[in-house]
């Protein structure tokens, strides 16, 4: 049967790169460079061409019976809890995959060339095979808990890739920050798992696997009251790992890293992993309007307040870092108004458009040896043709002009918000706010990169130079699909089929069916009951004519007239931009509320009281004083004389012989 | 006078506590042992006896059993022994004090 | 005819076991001892443990006291040193007192209860090589066969603690 051998062609996704992981992280230095390359590249090329295969096999299947599944055995079972070690591939994991695998390769090859020249070549290979294998795992698990597997797996990567160059402090910490933040999210994620399990498991027949997404999709009627609580504390894991408020602060930070590294895992397919997880627990969230409101409104403050702080940042890779954050808002704010698949939709062209603009920045960093600010760049245009007009692409993708890719999901979530009963107009309205700003921003990067006069030093100018080949054709590979990566979501009333939006269709609509059980949220998705096509063209044109002004002032201002900028900066004295520039105090408000007062507490109650007084002075020091008195009695008997044991021995005889005797 | 179960009670006693007061005052380490092995014989008197008292041989199953412990003491006891004289150049107890402590 | 030989055994073991105590010389006690053993031998005969009897002198008074023998020779010359003087006048109440306290504990004990006598002769066989072995290689086989387990450590065990440390195999 054919079904056979693409089921366990699932696994195989999986395991290659973590075979290559453990082949090129133990053989590490021994590897020549090209071997350990080729083996990383290899690795992932391979998983993707499997994930394709996996693919195609499902799109000849029935529409409503599109799973392969791929049970590897028994993880944990004991009573009726069962939890099996196997991955699975339905529509939604099905378009995951093939991106991570697919911008996974594709980065890989350019980081041939962009690391090239590094001492830990082999490690950071090593490193990215090991991300790839735990990001499988976390779309194709089977399960909840070889979700969190690779949820956990994609953190500790990610942490160690982000402290690649652990040489320099500033790095180093930048990962702890990542880890530390990440691990409160993933705390309330484990605790909506624990939810689950304590509702489910008493209601679970013989050999239906616990936490299985199957399993959960179908009962999804007994958890419905505790829903809320359930859908927070996996939304609370989800702000952690899609970086959102209020745990975004580490992904700005994580741009420590590599620049590939960055296009890879913070921009393209771990930070969205927050997002593929709300959408898999769709049957959840939709049972509580609660959740939903929640996930909306943080998405859409997200998108708005991560938009704002990327106008006035100088370093390249910053602002397209609080440019991913601000797009992830838009993902969470998709799902939060129920509109799944356009989140799906806009993971996937994001990846597209956003890993391009990584690449390509980092193109620009490789080429001027090293430097991040924005201000010391400009004139690039003609020194690097390639990478500026695929980083010209990416750019208007992201700004979302039509036809690029980030038009059409773009345009749907606003559209969806819009139009969708959870949502509305004001989230409407700030959404297109920050699409405006988003197109402004990313043409104030692009004007002060590559237009007007080179502002850097004679040395690093002498060096300037195209990056290469393997650099290169990466980027104008995502180049391409930034532009007609949109097309599969071509909406209906522009004359298309939204096929995407079909494709991904089977994986929600069950969800609605949990939901009319849960008399809960009826046409959340279903923006078609208010389809008004006139209304959604002078929608989609407003934001079209929107993000173009907005590329236009970012234009005019950046290349034109700087001075605007300038009197723009000392608006309001400057205040404004000061707060902007340094990014709302987040990260110092958080170190005055939560960093400091808990240092505080540590050192002064639990370190002096509790740890020095109680741990120590009692339990320690009291324990040791009682040994050391019962042991300065007992030494009297351990002098050394083995005829003394010998008699102590007889006495003992003794004194239990005259016991017997007495006794009976 | 006829022979009965204590009198072999009796026996088993006076060699145990013979092997006792010697396992204490020798100083010799392997006349100690020595002494461990006669108040272990002492012991398989006592299972015999009451073996035939209970007309049940099990008691003589673990006499054997003892035979092969006392071996395996007596061969173990004797290595450590050797290496201890080889170390020190003597097996008085009283000069082994290095346990002290 | 038992009684005879039971005073007999009995007092060849008990005075075995003091001359093993008393004599200075580690091979004279040695001696001594399979002397002991022997007798020893004769109380399991008439105890009805023909077997025992024969294993006691086999592997007591045979395998192990030559091993102890051995050992003598190889470490020491017939007298110990340390050993010309038992024990200092103050220390015999120390380590009389308990065997002799012991001793008048049981001995009341039995006067008071008088002795235990026999239910009866022992059975046809009882004791015989035939019926131990049929115990052992039935009931308690698991134990037999754990029993050759020990012995197997307390070869290696031997080997490993009495051989120099730089000539051991896995040194």
């Amino acid at each position: 049967m054919e079904s056979h051998a693409t089921e366990s062609l699932l696994r195989w996704i999986v395991l290659v790169p973590l075979l290559a992981a453990a082949v090129g992280g133990l053989l590490n230095r021994r590897l020549p460079k090209q071997v350990a390359g080729l083996l990383a590249c290899g690795a992932v090329g391979v998983s993707f061409a499997l994930s394709v295969t996996v693919f195609l096999r499902l799109t000849r299947m029935p529409a409503a019976e599109r799973f392969v599944s791929d049970t590897m055995g028994t993880w944990i079972g004991f009573g009726n809890l069962q939890i099996d070690l196997g991955f699975t591939m339905d529509p939604l994991s099905g378009v995951m995959a093939l991106v991570v695998t697919g911008v996974g390769f594709l980065i890989h090859i350019y980081s041939l060339g962009y690391m090239a020249h590094d001492e830990g070549f082999g490690r950071f290979f090593a490193y990215m095979n090991l991300f790839i294998f735990a990001m499988m795992t976390l779309v194709l698990g089977e399960n909840m808990l070889m979700l969190f597997v690779g949820w956990e797996g994609v953190g500790l990567c990610s942490y160690l890739l982000i402290a690649f160059w652990f040489n320099d402090e500033a790095n180093a910490a930048a990962g702890k920050k990542a880890f530390i933040v990440n691990r409160i999210g993933d705390f309330g994620f484990l605790l909506g798992i624990f939810l689950i399990g304590t509702t489910l498991l008493p209601h679970l027949a013989e050999g239906e696997g616990l936490f299985s997404f199957r399993t959960l999709q179908h009962h999804a009627g007994i958890m419905a009251p505790v829903a809320t609580a359930i859908c927070l504390l996996l939304f609370l894991g989800a702000t952690g790992k899609s970086a959102q408020i209020p745990l975004y602060i580490w992904l700005p930070d994580a741009m420590a890293g590599p620049t590939p590294v960055s296009a890879l895992i913070h921009a393209a397919t771990m930070v969205t992993a927050g997002v593929y997880m709300v959408a898999r627990m769709n049957f959840l969230f939709v049972l509580s309007p609660t959740a939903m409101g929640v996930v909306a409104a943080v998405g859409v403050v997200t998108a708005i307040f991560a938009a704002t702080i990327a106008l006035t940042q100088n370093d390249i890779k910053k602002v397209l870092a609080y440019s991913t954050v601000s797009q992830l808002g838009y993902m969470m704010l998709a799902c939060g108004v129920g509109a799944f698949g356009i989140a799906i939709f806009h993971v996937m062209t994001h990846a597209f458009f956003k890993a391009l603009l990584f690449l390509g920045s980092g193109s620009v960093i490789h080429a001027m040896s090293n430097e991040k600010d924005m201000r010391v760049m400009g004139g690039l245009k003609k020194k690097l043709p390639i990478t500026f007009w695929t980083f010209l692409i990416g750019t208007l993708a992201l700004a979302g002009i039509f036809p690029f890719a980030g038009f059409f999901s773009k345009d749907e979530i606003l559209w969806k918000t819009f139009s969708s009963e959870l949502g509305g107009v004001l989230p409407w309205a700030l959404g297109f706010l920050a699409a405006g700003l988003t197109a402004f921003y990313m043409m104030r990067l692009v004007v002060l990169t590559f237009f007007g006069e080179n502002r850097a030093s004679a040395e690093v100018k002498s060096h300037i130079h195209e990056s290469p080949a393997t650099m290169t054709m990466p980027l104008v590979i995502l180049a391409v699909l930034s532009l007609v990566g949109g097309w599969i979501g071509w909406p209906h009333f522009m004359g298309g089929g939204a096929w995407f939006e079909q494709w991904l269709a089977p994986v929600f609509s069950s969800g609605h069916g949990a939901a009319a059980h849960g008399a809960a949220v009826h046409g959340a998705a279903a923006g078609e009951a208010v389809h008004d096509t006139m209304m959604e063209w002078i929608l989609a044109g407003a934001s079209l004519a929107w993000g173009l002004i907005g590329l236009g002032v970012g234009y005019f201002v950046y290349m034109k007239k700087i001075s605007i900028a300038t009197s723009l900066r000392n608006l309001g004295g400057g205040v404004p931009y000061k707060i902007l520039l340094n990014k709302y105090y987040v990260d110092e408000a958080y170190e005055g509320t939560f960093i400091r007062p808990g240092y505080l507490l540590s050192k002064n109650v639990l370190w002096k009281i509790v740890d020095a007084g109680l741990i120590d002075g009692l339990l320690v020091n009291g324990s040791a004083l009682v040994v050391a008195i019962t042991g300065s009695v007992l030494r009297l008997f351990q002098n050394g004389m083995v005829r003394f044991y010998a008699w102590s021995f007889t006495i003992g005889v003794t004194v239990f012989v005259l016991y017997l005797s007495f006794s009976g | 006078m006829e022979i009965t179960l204590t009198h072999y009670l009796l026996l088993a006693m006076t060699v145990f506590l013979t092997g006792m007061v010697g396992f204490v005052v020798r100083r010799n380490a392997i006349v100690m042992l020595m002494c461990v092995e006669l108040m272990l014989s002492s012991v398989n008197i006592v299972f015999a006896a009451y073996s035939r008292f209970h007309a049940n041989a099990d008691g003589h199953v673990f006499v054997l059993m003892n035979f092969a412990v006392a071996a395996a003491e007596a061969a173990i006891g004797l290595a450590i022994l050797v290496e201890i004289f080889r170390r020190r150049r003597t097996v008085n107890v009283d000069d082994l004090k290095a346990l002290m402590e | 005819m038992e009684g005879i030989l039971f005073w007999v055994f009995g007092s060849m073991m008990v005075f075995g076991g003091l001359m093993m105590v008393v004599q200075r010389s580690a091979v004279v006690s040695a001696v001594w001892l399979i002397f002991a053993f022997v007798s020893a031998a004769g109380i399991f005969a008439l105890l009805s443990a023909p077997f025992l009897a024969v294993m006691q002198i086999l592997v007591y008074a045979g395998a192990i006291m030559v091993l102890f023998l051995f050992v003598i020779m190889m470490l020491q010359g017939p007298v110990l040193e340390g050993d010309q003087k038992l024990l200092g006048r103050s220390l015999w109440p120390a380590v009389a007192i308990p065997p002799l306290a012991i001793v008048v504990m049981i001995v009341g004990y039995v006067m008071r209860n008088g002795l235990t006598g026999w239910g009866g002769p022992a059975p046809e066989g009882f004791g015989s090589p035939e019926h131990v072995a049929g115990l052992l290689l039935g009931k308690y086989l698991l134990a037999f066969e754990l029993i050759s387990i020990v012995l197997l450590v307390a070869i290696i065990g031997a080997l490993a603690v009495g051989k120099d440390e730089r000539k051991l195999p896995w040194k």
